[in-house]
């Protein structure tokens, strides 16, 4: 598995990929909030409204930052300083890879529910 | 009257009690504002109330090493490795009251019936694995502690290391004391040689559990004991979770290698199995009904409670096990 120790230059993306899937329930979660980290540094609450908006699922706020704390242990996100109460959080380049690897995988896995599902359709 | 902000950051600092303290610490103030501005779009939910209580749960799971993907690798099987230390201590304990009982009561007679006597043999072997994996488990931590304290470095486990020797050696003379001076009936009488074990481990055993008895149900009778044994009664769990405490705190503040995390843990599998095979063993007493000679073997409700916290201590174990095994392939590699 990846950890925030592993020297650069590493190419993790197939561990990452299982280190999302090893979040149990909070891989979903977890996929969001990385996804939403992709546009630019959020804080907690600006996380929830663009979940909300982009995927139509408002992530409560326990959820969230049990998420965000597993995330920022793995070293896939970072808080960044910030005078205000709400700190914002920022993918890092760990986060960058897990992220397309998790959403590479779950693509192959939607390409083929799509032509699975045309084929029933077809023959419909 | 409270302006609504106040009443909100009062409300946000009762919800963030769940979480525990370094959880707090860490993300407490965000997590306020977070709250804070919840309540100002939807002033009442009882999903998010239910939702921080379980997620402030979960996070004090997490240091127990109970909950999976929360913590470095080597954090992770060295959690779940105090958490299982707890858990088959407070097993034994329950496990240790049981077999006392039964082995005494061979002292006096044989069960009269198969079932009872293959379970009380087959849980005094189990007993014996006990022992020797528990010898096998302390003996590398107790030397790394050495080790630790030769090199000075060993701030931050003196107190544990004396939490479980002040707890050991209480417990260890107390029912020493009670074994030789119990009550009638039991301690203090020279069997050796009729039972499945010697009579004086079978009184050394009872003694030390003496506190895990049906007898707190039944204060008129309590008090029909000797005032020291009743105190001992009520002292000596303190010493037992002296025990525990400094043992499962020193498996937490040492370092320990990927080499001894991975032996411990092969010990910690081994031990779930015995757990499992110690509950059938006293599951097949219970349903056996134990009874004569002379009711010796008899069980009753403490029996049955007993029985009911040691699978809840086995659930714990195993879930802490399987933990630590899955984050065992995430380990450095041995040298």
């Amino acid at each position: 598995m990846a950890s925030p120790g592993q020297p650069s230059g590493i190419e993790p993306a197939a561990d990452t990929a299982v280190a999302l899937g090893g979040f149990g329930r909070y891989a979903g979660p977890a996929t969001l909030i990385l996804s939403s980290l992709a546009e630019a540094p959020k804080h907690g609450y600006a996380l929830t409204k663009d979940i909300e908006a982009f995927a139509g699922v408002r992530l409560a706020p326990g959820t969230l930052y049990e998420a965000l704390t597993r995330l920022e242990r793995q070293g896939l996100i970072e808080a960044i300083e910030s005078d205000d109460r709400r700190r914002p959080y920022r993918l890092t380049a760990l986060g960058i890879s897990a992220l397309r690897a998790h959403l590479d995988m779950q693509r192959r896995v939607t390409d083929v529910g799509l032509r699975r599902l045309a084929g029933i359709e077809g023959v419909a | 009257m409270i302006p609504p902000v106040d009443r909100a950051q009062r409300r946000a600092a009762r919800l963030l009690r769940w979480y525990p303290k370094a959880w707090r610490r860490r993300y407490g103030e965000e997590f306020s504002a977070l709250l804070v501005a919840e309540f100002a779009e939807r002033p009442s939910s009882w999903r998010r109330t239910a939702d921080v209580a379980c997620s402030g749960l979960l996070a004090r799971l997490t240091n127990t090493g109970l909950t999976g993907g929360a913590l470095e690798p080597a954090a992770q099987i060295q959690a779940s490795l105090a958490t299982l230390c707890a858990a088959v201590a407070v097993f034994l304990a329950f496990a240790l009251a049981i077999w006392s009982q039964l082995t005494i009561g061979w002292q006096w007679s044989r069960p009269d019936t198969a079932p009872t006597a293959l379970a009380m043999v087959a849980m005094s072997a189990l007993m014996l694995l006990f022992v020797s994996l528990a010898l096998l488990a302390a003996l590398p931590v107790a030397w790394g502690v050495v080790l630790r304290v030769r090199r000075g470095q060993a701030a931050r486990l003196w107190v544990p290391s004396l939490l479980l020797l002040l707890g050991g050696v209480a417990l260890a003379v107390g029912a020493r004391h009670f074994a030789q001076h119990g009550w009638p009936g039991t301690g203090g009488h020279p069997w050796a040689g009729r039972g499945v074990v010697s009579g004086a481990v079978g009184s050394f055993t009872w003694a030390a559990t003496l506190s895990i008895s049906a007898y707190w149900a039944h204060p008129n009778v309590l008090l029909s004991f000797p005032a020291a044994e009743v105190a001992w009664m009520a002292a000596s769990p303190i010493a037992m979770i002296c025990v525990v405490a400094g043992a499962t705190q020193i498996v937490r503040r040492l370092d320990l290698s990927p080499r001894l995390l991975r032996y411990e843990s092969r010990l910690g599998s081994t031990a779930a199995a015995a757990m499992i095979a110690f509950l059938a063993a006293a599951c097949l007493w219970i349903i056996d009904g134990g009874g004569g000679p002379r009711s010796l073997f008899q069980t009753g409700a403490i029996d049955v409670g007993g029985l009911v916290v040691m699978a809840l201590a086995f659930a714990v174990a195993h879930r802490a096990m399987r933990l630590a095994r899955g984050a065992q392939p995430l380990l450095a590699p041995p040298r």
